[in-house]
């Protein structure tokens, strides 16, 4: 273990030392409060609305504007639905570098020769890029916080905090599930790019599977909505616990990490 | 006990064989020189003593212990610096080398004074707060080689050490290396024949993936009568012999 965080030390020392942490994190803090000044617009709007004409009148003419009642479901659950798919295009810049660049540089030569098992290289790198999603994720969590500063809204206390954290849990469930998935794209190959690229035609597919689904016929629809990413996170991103999920998502985790174990042991025997 | 035992050890791969049978010891605290032309096997070789090829037959043990069945153990003997030197462009020279002893099981404690050793010892103190991707060739060759000196291990496999160094970095590398016999095993890979002859006491010439000679460099050279050149020539000739028949067969 202590190689393992030996080599998770290290990955995050070249993550935050060389542009590639930065980079993600500008990219995520600049397209997220993009879309958090519009959903907050947006919620003003109803908000002005309901207080020129009552709720009641609102809610006859757009149903929906029941969630714009308060700062959780009207301006953050709509918030970590992008989010979701920020995240979806973020992880693959930060997974691809794992092993395609210690393939490149011929630094793999180095770890595999010192005293070090296979597993912890992977558990060390697994956890190195978790870090850096992890970062990602916290850079957003200005949102939320900014929401409890300023925030009011009819339902007294301006946030349900349990609906957030549960919000992020997702989030974060699944960028660590990208990672996982990113990780062992980048141990197939040397080039990068293709990392990326592999890792990305993986996850969004996954990520919208439910869309397939409706067009199948049972019992392949409830097969596909089973695996689908978005069906299981759909509970914890309206702030429902769902263990379901947590078990989910750690099985493809823990899959990916065997995989990536078995491609970094069997590209020594070619 | 021998520090290497190498029986039979075969690379091949699917269209060729790299390293074909071989066998030889190397004894504890021996400067061993391995030679051959380019290609003969030689990095092969040394990738399958450090663990980070697997051999397609034969076995190797390192003080005991095949490298094979318990990797751990003779790795945690083993200093390698491969033909190209394994480093994070993107780190200072100082937290290279500190990653490198961390996985090499140097503890804390220890840490920044093993560091400071092998510094000191390959002449980069100066260097430590660096970035490599800074440093020059033969500044990076010297990083390689210090990360092969961490946690002094007993056996250190050096592919090509001298590369890239200028006359004066040559000499202080393989005084270097020097310094260490005795207390070290040293298997050293080179194509200059003037380093092995200073620094080693013996040699072993492969080509074709076998080997044509292993012995000292005193008997090899008749005891200076011959000059190593000539024995390597002649160790490698068939070469030559097979160059002169495809050009009259042609």
């Amino acid at each position: 273990m202590r190689n393992a965080l030996a080599i998770a030390r290290k990955e995050l020392s070249i993550y935050f030392t060389t542009p590639w942490a930065w980079v993600v994190f500008t990219a995520m803090a600049v397209l997220s409060s993009f879309f958090f000044i519009q959903n907050l617009g947006q919620f003003a709007q109803v908000q002005e609305m309901a207080k020129a004409m009552t709720w009641g009148r609102v809610m006859q003419m757009y149903p929906q504007a029941e969630a714009f009642k308060n700062l959780t479901d009207g301006v953050l659950v709509p918030l970590v639905n992008v989010l979701l798919v920020i995240m979806l295009f973020m992880a693959p810049f930060l997974s691809m570098r794992l092993f395609a660049e210690e393939k490149k540089q011929r630094t793999m030569e180095l770890l595999l020769t010192t005293p070090v098992r296979t597993s912890e290289v992977v558990i060390g790198k697994y956890l190195g890029g978790l870090g850096v999603v992890t970062a990602t994720l916290l850079v957003t969590m200005i949102y939320p916080v900014i929401l409890a500063i300023f925030g009011a809204s009819e339902s007294g206390t301006a946030l349900e905090w349990s609906t957030v954290l549960l919000g992020y849990g997702a989030l974060w469930l699944f960028g660590a599930t990208c990672i996982g998935i990113g990780m062992l794209m980048s141990s197939l190959t040397e080039s990068q790019m293709l990392a990326a690229v592999l890792t990305f035609a993986v996850l969004l597919p996954w990520l919208f599977l439910q869309s397939v689904g409706m067009r199948a016929e049972e019992p392949y629809r409830s097969a596909i909505n089973y695996i689908s990413f978005s069906t299981q996170l759909e509970n914890m991103m309206k702030g429902v616990l769902d263990l379901k999920a947590i078990v989910f998502f750690a099985t493809i985790i823990i899959f990916a990490l065997f995989a990536t174990h078995r491609a970094v042991e069997s590209q020594r025997w070619t | 006990m021998p520090m290497i035992e190498v029986q039979n050890l075969t690379k091949s791969y699917h269209d060729r064989v790299a390293v074909e049978g071989i066998s030889f010891t190397v004894q504890e605290g021996e400067i061993l020189g391995f030679l051959g032309p380019n290609g003969a096997g030689k990095s092969t070789t040394m990738k399958m003593l450090t663990g980070f090829l697997p051999p397609s037959a034969g076995t190797a043990k390192i003080a005991g212990f095949d490298v094979f069945e318990k990797p751990l153990e003779s790795k945690r003997r083993i200093g390698y610096l491969p033909e190209m030197p394994p480093l994070y462009l993107e780190m200072t020279v100082r937290g290279y080398l500190a990653f490198v002893a961390r996985i090499k099981g140097v503890t804390s404690a220890k840490l920044k004074n093993e560091v400071e050793r092998v510094a000191a010892a390959t002449a980069i103190t100066d260097q430590l707060p660096r970035l490599i991707a800074q440093l020059s060739k033969g500044y990076r060759q010297r990083v390689g080689l210090a990360q092969a000196l961490l946690n002094d291990p007993a056996l250190l496999i050096l592919d090509e050490p001298t590369e890239g160094l200028d006359p004066r970095q040559r000499r202080d590398i393989l005084e270097l290396i020097k310094g260490l016999a005795g207390k070290h095993t040293v298997v050293l890979s080179t194509h200059i024949l003037a380093d092995v002859k200073a620094t080693c006491q013996s040699a072993l010439i492969i080509h074709r993936g076998k080997i044509r000679v292993h012995d000292s460099i005193d008997n090899l050279t008749q005891g200076g009568q011959k000059s190593l050149e000539d024995v390597f020539l002649e160790a490698t000739s068939d070469e030559v012999e097979s160059a002169v028949a495809a050009a009259s067969a042609a």
